[in-house]
C-alpha cells in the first residue's frame, strides 16, 4: 500500500514537472517577436490583421451559406449546377479573366518612375482593399509586374499613366494619401505630380493574357 | 520502548527514491521560479500600453489562424459538393472543368511542378556604429523585388512563408495580395511573417537562371545581399507544391461584368 502511495506521488510529481515544462516553453516565443515592434508598428499590424480577419469572416460565412444551399437542394433532389456557375464567374473576376465594374478611384500620375515605384503604388492599393486594378487599361493580375521600360504584360505604359482601381473610394484614397504614404513619398523623391478622384461607376477590363499555366499542374 | 519494524517490512522511502524525489523537487522549484519570474515580467509588460497592443495582436493572429483553417475546410467541403452536384454527367463535367480553370487562374487551386525555392533572412553581422539597422534586415522592397523578378522570369504560381507562420500554410500570391511592412514583420495577404522568408515558385525550365539575372533582382536585392550580408540561398527544384489561396475572393465594391451585359 505504502509502495503504491509512493509510486502515485512520484507519478504526480512527474506530471506536474511535465505541465510546468510545457507551460514554460509555451510562454516564450511569440511575445518576443511581437514585443520587438514599436507601438505604431503594432497599431498598424492590429489594424491590418483586424480588416483581414473581417474579410476572412465574410468569406467563411459566404462559403458556409453556399454549402448549406447545395446540401438543402440535394435533399430536395433539385439539379444544382448554379453554385458552380456562380463560382466560375467569381473566380474569373477575381483572377482577372473577366471585366469588373463598380466604385473606385482614378489616379493620373506623372514623374520619373522606376518599375519599383509603380509596384509600390500597386501594393499600396491592394493594401487599401483594391478588388481590381488596371494601369493604362492593362488589368493587373497576380503575375502582372512593371518591368524596365516601363512595361506591364508587354504593354508600355505612358507618362503620365492612369491607374484605376475598384474598391472603397475612401479606403483607397486614405491608403494612397496617408502621411508618409506612397504619394507623398513619390512627390518628395521624384517630384511626381498627380490628380486623384473618386468614381461612382467605372469598368476595369479583363486581362488579355492567357492565364493557363504551362508547367504547373493542379494537385489532386 | 522503541517499536521495531517487522522483519519483512520495508521503509517507506529507500535512499535512491529519496534522491529521485529530491531531484524532482529541485526541478519543480527551478521551473516554478522560472514560471513565476516570466509571469512577473509578463505582468509588468502587459500593464504597459505596448503590452496591451502585443496581446491584441496575438489574439488577432490566433483568430486569423483559426479563420484560415476553418475557411480552408469549408472551401474543401464546397468543392467536394460541387463536384457531386446533380445534373447531367456531361453538363457537370463541363461546369467542373470551367470551375477548375477559373480556380487555377485565380490562384485558388493548389499547384505542383518544377520551380525554385528561395530563402532570405536578416544579416547575422552586428550593425556597425553609425549605420542603420534597417540596412541589415530583409525589407518589404526585397520581397517585392524577388517576387517581381520571379513573375517576370516566367513563374506561374508563387507562395511565401515565414518563421512566424510555422505550421500554417504559405501565403499564395494572387491578384489582391499586398506585400506590406509593419516594423520587423512583413505582411503578405494580411498574415504577419518574419524572417527567414521562404519563397516557392513554379515555372518552366531556366526559371532559376532567369531569376538570378533579372534586373529586378540584381538591381537592388542582390546589391543589398552583398553589401550587408543578408542571408540568401536559392535553388532550382524538380517539384514544388504551392498551396491554393485561402481568403476573400468576393467583391464588395465591384461586380463581374456578365457577358450578356457587354
Amino acid at each position: 500500500m505504502t509502495r503504491l502511495a509512493a509510486q502515485l506521488s512520484l507519478s504526480l510529481v512527474a506530471i506536474i514537472v511535465g505541465i510546468m515544462l510545457v507551460g514554460q516553453l509555451r510562454s516564450q516565443a511569440p511575445a518576443i517577436e511581437l514585443s520587438s515592434l514599436t507601438a505604431q508598428e503594432l497599431s498598424d499590424l492590429i489594424s491590418t490583421l483586424g480588416s483581414a480577419n473581417t474579410q476572412l469572416n465574410n468569406e467563411l460565412t459566404a462559403v458556409r451559406q453556399q454549402v448549406d444551399r447545395i446540401q438543402r437542394r440535394a435533399v430536395e433532389g433539385e439539379s444544382d449546377l448554379m453554385p458552380a456557375r456562380e463560382d466560375v464567374i467569381r473566380f474569373s473576376a477575381f483572377g482577372g479573366l473577366t471585366a469588373v465594374e463598380g466604385q473606385g478611384i482614378v489616379l493620373d500620375i506623372e514623374g520619373l518612375f522606376t518599375p519599383a515605384d509603380v509596384t509600390d503604388v500597386i501594393h499600396e492599393l491592394r493594401s487599401g482593399g483594391a478588388e481590381a486594378i488596371a494601369i493604362d487599361g492593362v488589368r493587373i493580375t497576380a503575375s502582372s509586374v512593371p518591368v524596365l521600360g516601363i512595361e506591364i504584360d508587354g504593354v508600355r505604359i505612358g507618362n503620365p499613366f492612369r491607374l484605376t482601381a475598384i474598391g472603397s473610394p475612401d479606403g483607397l484614397t486614405s491608403a494612397l494619401q496617408r502621411p508618409g504614404g506612397i504619394l507623398q513619398l513619390l512627390e518628395q523623391s521624384i517630384e511626381a505630380t498627380y490628380s486623384l478622384e473618386s468614381r461612382e461607376q467605372m469598368t476595369i477590363p479583363a486581362t488579355e493574357r492567357d492565364l493557363t499555366p504551362q508547367v504547373a499542374q493542379p494537385v489532386e | 520502548m522503541t517499536p521495531r519494524l517487522p522483519a519483512r517490512a520495508r521503509p517507506l522511502f529507500r535512499p535512491q527514491w529519496a534522491v529521485s524525489i529530491a531531484l524532482a523537487l529541485a526541478a519543480i522549484g527551478f521551473l516554478g521560479t522560472a514560471q513565476w519570474n516570466s509571469s512577473l515580467t509578463r505582468g509588468e509588460f502587459i500593464s504597459s500600453a505596448q503590452g496591451v497592443l502585443v496581446n491584441r495582436a496575438e489574439q488577432l493572429r490566433a483568430e486569423q489562424s483559426r479563420l484560415l483553417d476553418e475557411l480552408e475546410g469549408a472551401e474543401t467541403q464546397l468543392q467536394a459538393l460541387q463536384e457531386l452536384a446533380l445534373g447531367s454527367e456531361a453538363e457537370l463535367d463541363r461546369e467542373n472543368e470551367r470551375l477548375r480553370a477559373a480556380r487555377v487562374a485565380a490562384g485558388a487551386q493548389e499547384m505542383g511542378g518544377p520551380g525554385v525555392v528561395i530563402e532570405i533572412a536578416d544579416s547575422l553581422r552586428s550593425v556597425p556604429v553609425g549605420e542603420s539597422r534597417n540596412d541589415y534586415i530583409v525589407l518589404v522592397s526585397d520581397l517585392r523585388d524577388i517576387v517581381t523578378a520571379l513573375w517576370a522570369s516566367g513563374a506561374e504560381a508563387i507562395a511565401i512563408s515565414g518563421s512566424l507562420t510555422e505550421g500554417a500554410p504559405s501565403a499564395r500570391l494572387v491578384s489582391t495580395t499586398p506585400i506590406v511592412g509593419a516594423g520587423a514583420a512583413i505582411l503578405v495577404n494580411g498574415v504577419p511573417l518574419s524572417p527567414p522568408y521562404r519563397i516557392q515558385a513554379i515555372g518552366p525550365d531556366g526559371l532559376h537562371d532567369r531569376f538570378l539575372t533579372h534586373p529586378a533582382f540584381i538591381g537592388r536585392v542582390e546589391r543589398r545581399i552583398d553589401a550587408f550580408d543578408l542571408q540568401f540561398a536559392s535553388q532550382a527544384v524538380d517539384e514544388v507544391i504551392v498551396p491554393g489561396f485561402v481568403g476573400n475572393t468576393r467583391m464588395q465594391w465591384g461586380a463581374p461584368v456578365r457577358e450578356e451585359d457587354r
